[in-house]
């Protein structure tokens, strides 16, 4: 069967002259500590000419891709390696790798990047708003720790005393609500939520969100 | 069998010339091609028919931000958004469109930072379609 796709592979090449590659498509899950995600894409020459890859384009600046040469006799093999940088990013990332080479300059191969970002902290919303005049309601943001994240929430305070909040723990552990309430919602006003956790220990991570009155 | 034939053709030519000029001079004539926008996309013009009423979010790096901007514009992107953030809270104001770009058509950027203030419950988000090289290319 191997074999199979193996000789399909090799005459599609042959026949279009173009790159045969290992997998254009791959998915990562992150992990706690990751930062970034390396991403090497196979490929080799299968036709009868040598082959330039003319231009590799990513779709977010947060994505680079590295190329050692750019000429492949037939029957070289190189890899493409794309670094995607997470920068704040969370949850499900889809990066594209556009490959043009001189084989089909007006087809480029379209290689894909798809990263499961762990969110140890999420915070929805990260802000809250009250227009000037409404009600004073108190607001909540809802703070949802990742199921193997060792994270607590230690704290959290408003930078402004006008703006009350208040911590409550709904699932020991794992969900918080902090809920904000104006002392009165008669003139703008702004407050920033600090966030604070015990993870990781030797430098506890803080985070941040917003209430206004507009 | 000729003068039926005949008195069609005269009135589909009569019918014709009223028809060309509708189409060509008519102030809410329908347009030729429709651009073809992705959900949450607005065009230039429409960005700009808007005038006072958009804050302008760029989703692109800091430098980039720094060499030239769309005047106005505020940085909001993912890399630095802790702190460009409150920033932006501070600039905005319910009510107002906010139309995003990056540097170009292919990039996400500008997706991603419309797709986070949307989370956040922020409405009439838009990303500019073209991106800054739309911006750049306007006559």
């Amino acid at each position: 069967m191997k074999l199979i796709v193996f000789l399909l592979c090799l005459f599609a090449g042959s026949a279009f002259g173009q790159l045969a590659w290992s997998t254009t498509e791959q998915t990562f899950n992150s992990k706690q500590q990751d930062k970034e995600v390396v991403a090497k894409y196979k490929f080799t020459n299968t036709g009868a000419k040598p082959i330039k890859i003319e231009n590799v384009r990513t779709s977010c600046g947060c994505t680079t891709a590295a190329l050692s040469k750019t000429d492949y006799a037939p029957g070289e093999s190189g890899e493409i390696e794309a670094k995607f940088t997470f920068s704040g990013r969370t949850g499900k990332q889809e990066k594209a790798i556009m490959v043009t080479t001189s084989a089909d300059p007006q087809a480029p191969t379209v290689l894909k990047l798809h990263v499961n970002i762990q969110e140890p902290i999420k915070i929805e919303p990260e802000f809250v708003l009250w227009q000037v005049g409404e009600t004073a309601d108190p607001k909540d943001i809802h703070i949802a720790i990742a199921e193997d994240a060792p994270v607590k929430i230690v704290s959290v305070t408003s930078d402004n005393p006008a703006m009350k909040v208040k911590l409550t723990e709904v699932k020991p552990g794992k969900e918080y609500e902090a809920r904000v309430t104006p002392d009165s919602v008669a003139q703008p006003a702004a407050a920033t939520l600090i966030i604070r956790t015990d993870y990781p220990p030797d430098n506890p991570q803080t985070k941040f969100a917003y209430a206004r009155i507009k | 069998m000729g003068g039926p034939v005949r008195q069609a053709m005269v009135i589909l030519l009569a019918a014709l010339i009223p028809a060309s000029l509708t189409a060509a001079f008519h102030p809410r004539r329908p347009a030729w091609s429709q651009e073809i926008l992705a959900p949450g996309e607005e065009t230039l013009p429409t960005a700009l028919a808007w005038g006072e009423s958009v804050l302008w979010v760029d989703a692109r790096s800091a430098d980039e931000y720094g060499v030239e901007h769309v005047p106005g514009a505020i940085l909001l992107n993912m890399e630095g958004w802790d702190a460009l953030f409150p920033k932006f809270l501070d600039r905005w104001n319910p009510g107002k469109k906010i139309v995003v770009y990056c540097s170009a058509a292919t990039c996400e950027l500008s997706r991603e930072v419309a797709e986070r203030l949307r989370k956040n419950g922020i409405s009439s988000v838009f990303v500019l379609k073209g991106g800054w090289e739309a911006w750049k290319s306007r006559k």
